[in-house]
């Protein structure tokens, strides 16, 4: 059986420059792969680009784009949209803009069962009250008569949360869900998304910046930098053992409690994503790269460091235990 | 550096009318109910609590932007309404969450970053664009991206242009509304370092929200824990994460996710009853979802007791 | 507003609203071109008579001449030439109402939307109100008491087709309001016109925009409407209007005299509709962005 959701080099460019570089990556029923990377290392294009909303000037290309079996390369408006909200639905990263100022959080809400599925007023509100239920809020009647400004950021992330569940979707993109949520809401969130993909085998790609998110929920981790995926492994293998220089670079980046000091500043990159020119060649990474070397200006190789670990750099698998060696 | 805290907040309180329909009755909702402390010069006082416990609407109310119900802010010894509006945006300055709605989408980064300046009505055109320059600089923009609109720029670089819009009329104070909350890790190690380096070069004084506990007790000198409008927990950073004292604390500590793959997500036992504002539960707030309350929570609400650097609202610390 | 997404593909739907927004500033364009050169590019006097040369068919139609390119009306006056200064009347029109009433309407709707309140429910009051009054109804009653005139019809349309600006400006500006741009803006020291000017206002204005080019159409028409019916732009002015209302009595023998002003009216209605259309379609989404 093919995967829920199998994209095959993605690319993505606005005007000419390129957003996504060649993305490749799987989610399957009932998985939680997880991207993560840097801002701007076009995360979110590849999230929008799937859903095939990208903003107006945005060019999508692919080798293979399909969810459930189904080309969706090609595929119309019409269906897309048809698809969207229904059997994929999306987080989007900013809750307040991508939700209607002027109308209620109710009625956007019941909008997207009433569309896809026509469900009366009355099922539709009901679905809703559960929901938000389940994301933890209380008191659903007196939320589902606010208006979105009158919402703390949490509050609304849930409620894009729960519209996105409307109509128990088979994947799930979820552009960093709970970036605004506090940890006992996120654990519980976690937990219910958790639940969802053991009742209904639902399928996560999950894009966020916590590494500890990560951690605990991935199946598996793409990791990318300047609109590529340089690794992409299991969640333990990646954790474990990092392969590109710029993963063992995000790691160093979180603070943990008990293991960075108070004042001290916390590990980062240095530098910043590159542009990257049209018709570049090589690693981009390689700048800011304390391991780079002349093979870095080349085409670089796609290494397997395990049987399901892939990455994008010039040295040797398993380089990292000889370096500790 | 003078006695006078830079914040000083005593008995603040908000409550919201939320009408429900047209001719219901509006319910109310109490989001920060009582809340008294004060923010020594040159320090930070990290706020952590749940979302929607009243964060935000307490950074609000202290720079100006929403009217307390009741209570009074004292800005480095003044009165907040007392100042004007020039004055103030001298002293205290914010940082917001979402770097994509805290920019106009319609003005360029170089004049987004001017506007306090300009405010101010009487600084000279170059001096303005000298100034500007220099604070896209310190906080590592280049001239290029000035000139550019928020729509051209990532979200560390968008969070970086609210840091320069909120440094250039260097003030004293900055209230951070969960300033790193949004970005990435990499991106928020950067800003942090860039936050904290800020501080030590200018001595400034943060009050600094965030829902990311390893943050906070990063970069914080003291924590104060807020539940359901309320401060239930303040201490001295080591002290509370050290040995935190409330329930609502503990659970707080116990559910970060630190990055160890096959843990799970832990369960802390609160429950998935979320507290509602509008419906405050008699006697500790927190008991509905306490794994340790016992008979007297649920009508006896418990005192202020102190500790090291603070205090503790619960009535297991008074025993 | 809510995000007005804009799909990656559909790229053929892209291209013709480019195609309506080229067509329309086309045609705009021209007329206003037309009615700015007016003076200078019409062949005769407008307002000339010649009753020897009565209602002679346009050049391209047998028994026309070439010295009257679209012919000449009941009055033998040149027919391109008032065709021209009819562009010129629709466009004062079009552009002096749309002033007007966008005043009136933006300045309504962004003090309703910014202070809510006591402010927003008068606001609202006088909105609701001005929707009940008929417009027609209401210069024909003006016309009737003052007598009809130029200046009155541009006062008439302008300040009673003020409502959509207000309610377009004041639902804007609400959700604007909230943004935290708007709140870094008051934290910033600014003071309440600079937030109103520097902050709001530009990002209300694309709305706006498209608010606008709705009511310069509607305005056009509604002159012609009220100049055919006698009330609006009086003789010997050729309004578009005019020149159908006294074109209507020869239609049956010579349909040129009716068809000519009325095809200019469709299609400088068009032409703005399309570039309305066009603004929004293409400004839409960069509001958001
Ligand atoms: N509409 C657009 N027009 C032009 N460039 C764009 C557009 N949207 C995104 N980009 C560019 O594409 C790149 C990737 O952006 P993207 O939003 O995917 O980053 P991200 O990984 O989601 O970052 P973050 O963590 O900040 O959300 C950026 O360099 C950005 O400037
Ligand atoms: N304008 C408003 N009208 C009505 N209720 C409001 C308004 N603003 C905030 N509230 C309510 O006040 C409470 C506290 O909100 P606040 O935004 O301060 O939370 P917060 O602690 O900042 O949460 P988060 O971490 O999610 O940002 C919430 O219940 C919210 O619904
Ligand atoms: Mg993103
Ligand atoms: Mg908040």
């Amino acid at each position: 059986m093919s995967a829920l959701l199998d994209v095959r080099n993605l690319r993505v460019t606005f005007g000419g420059t390129a957003a996504v570089r060649g993305a490749s990556l799987t989610v399957e029923k009932g998985e939680t792969h997880c991207l993560v990377g840097e801002s701007g290392c076009g995360k979110s294009v590849t999230a929008l680009a799937l859903m095939g909303l990208l903003a107006r000037g945005g060019k999508r290309e692919a080798d293979a784009l399909s969810f459930a079996g189904q080309d969706i390369r090609n595929l119309g408006e019409r269906d897309m949209s048809r698809l969207r909200g229904d059997r994929m639905a999306m987080i989007v990263q900013e809750p307040m803009t991508s939700l209607n100022p002027a109308d209620t959080v109710g009625s956007q809400l019941t909008e997207v069962l009433r569309r896809h599925r026509g469900a009366s007023r009355a099922q539709a509100v009901d679905r809703a009250a559960e929901l938000l239920g389940r994301v933890g809020i209380t008191a659903p009647g007196l939320r589902l008569g606010q208006y979105p400004h009158q919402l703390s950021g949490g509050l609304r992330q849930r409620v894009m949360i729960a519209m996105a569940l409307m109509c128990d979707p088979e994947l799930l993109i979820a552009d960093e869900p709970t970036t605004a949520l506090d940890v006992t809401v996120q654990a519980q969130i976690l937990r219910l998304l958790a639940e969802l993909q053991a009742e209904f085998g639902l399928g996560i790609l999950l894009i966020t910046h916590d590494l500890g998110v990560v951690a605990r929920i991935a199946d598996r981790v793409s990791v990318m930098y300047a609109g590529e995926v340089v690794e992409s492994a299991p969640t333990a293998e990646l954790f474990a053992a990092p392969q590109h220089p710029y993963t063992r670079g995000l790691l160093t980046c979180v603070p943990v409690p008990g293991k960075v000091k108070r004042g001290e500043p916390l590990g980062s990159i240095p530098g910043v994503v590159p542009r990257i020119p049209p018709g570049f060649v090589g690693c981009s990474f390689r700048d800011r790269c304390a391991y780079a070397h002349a093979a870095c200006k080349h085409d670089i190789p796609r290494q397997h460091a395990g049987p399901d670990h892939e990455a994008l750099c010039t040295l040797p698998p398993g380089w990292t235990d000889r370096a500790a060696a | 550096m003078s006695d006078i805290p830079a914040i000083e907040v005593r008995g603040l309180r908000r409550v919201f009318d939320v009408r429900q329909g047209l001719f219901a009755k509006p319910r109310q909702v109490v989001a920060v109910d009582d809340v008294s402390f004060s923010v020594p010069a040159g320090s930070v006082l990290g706020i952590v609590g749940e979302s929607g416990c009243g964060k935000t609407t307490l950074a609000r109310m202290i720079l100006g932007l929403l009217p307390p119900s009741s209570g009074d802010v004292l800005i480095d010894g003044q009165r907040l309404g007392d100042l004007d509006r020039r004055a103030r945006a001298r002293l205290i300055q914010p940082v917001f969450q979402d770097p994509f709605s805290s920019l106009n989408p319609r003005r360029r980064v170089r004049d987004i970053v001017a506007m306090p300046l300009v405010a101010q009505g009487n600084i000279a055109g170059d001096e303005v664009k000298r100034r500007v320059g220099e604070a896209l600089e310190r906080v590592g923009l280049s001239a290029e991206q000035g000139s550019r609109y928020p729509s051209q720029l990532s979200g560390g670089q968008r969070q970086r242009v609210a840091i320069a819009r909120a440094l250039v009329l260097r003030p004293r104070i900055v209230v951070c509304d969960e300033p790193t909350s949004a970005l990435d890790v990499s991106v928020q190690a950067q800003i942090l370092n860039l936050l904290a380096e800020l501080r030590k070069d200018l001595g400034l004084t943060y009050l600094f929200i965030s829902h990311n506990l390893a943050v906070v007790e990063h970069v914080a000198s003291e924590v104060a824990v807020m539940y359901l409008g309320r401060i239930v927990e303040r201490n001295e950073s080591e002290a509370l994460f050290a040995h935190p004292q409330h329930p609502y604390t503990r659970a707080l500590l116990d559910s970060v996710l630190t990055p160890e793959p096959g843990l799970g997500v832990p369960d802390v036992g609160l429950g998935d009853t979320m507290p509602d504002p509008a419906n405050i539960p008699p006697g500790c707030r927190f008991h509905p979802r306490c794994p340790l309350a016992f008979e007297r929570c649920s009508h006896e609400t418990p005192k202020l007791t102190p500790n090291e650097a603070g205090f503790v609202e619960c009535l297991l610390a008074e025993e | 507003m809510s995000v007005t997404v804009v799909p990656g593909t559909g790229a053929a739907r892209r291209l013709l609203r480019n195609i309506g927004f080229v067509v329309g500033a086309t045609i705009v364009g021209v007329t206003l071109i037309v009615a700015i050169l007016a003076p200078w590019i019409t062949p005769y006097d407008p307002f000339a008579v010649d009753l020897v040369h009565r209602l002679v068919p346009p050049s391209f139609m047998e028994d026309g001449t070439p010295a009257n390119f679209l012919g000449t009306d009941q009055l033998g006056r040149d027919y391109l030439s008032r065709l021209i200064y009819g562009a010129r009347i629709s466009m004062i029109i079009g552009i002096a109402t749309v002033i007007t009433s966008g005043i009136i309407g933006t300045t309504l709707g962004i003090l309703g939307g910014f202070y809510g309140g006591r402010m927003d429910d008068v606001v609202m009051f006088l909105i609701t109100a001005r929707l009940s009054i008929p417009v027609v109804l209401v210069a024909l009653a003006v016309a009737g008491l003052l007598g009809s005139s130029f200046i009155l019809v541009i006062l008439v349309l302008g300040l009673l087709l003020w409502d959509r600006f207000a309610v377009v400006a004041r639902s804007t500006t609400m959700q604007i309001r909230t943004l935290d741009y708007v709140s870094a803006a008051w934290c910033a020291g600014s003071s309440q016109a600079s937030v109103l000017l520097r902050e709001i206002l530009p990002n209300i204005a694309t709305h706006l925009a498209v608010v606008a080019t709705l009511e310069m159409a509607l305005a056009i028409l509604l002159e012609a409407a009220l100049s055919f019916l006698g009330l609006g732009v009086p003789a010997p002015l050729p309004s578009w209007g005019l020149m159908i209302a006294e074109a209507k009595e020869y239609m049956f023998f010579t349909p040129w005299v009716i068809l000519v002003p009325g095809i200019a009216l469709f299609v400088l209605v068009l032409g703005v509709n399309l570039l309305g259309d066009a603004l929004r379609d293409l400004l839409g989404t960069d509001l958001n962005r």
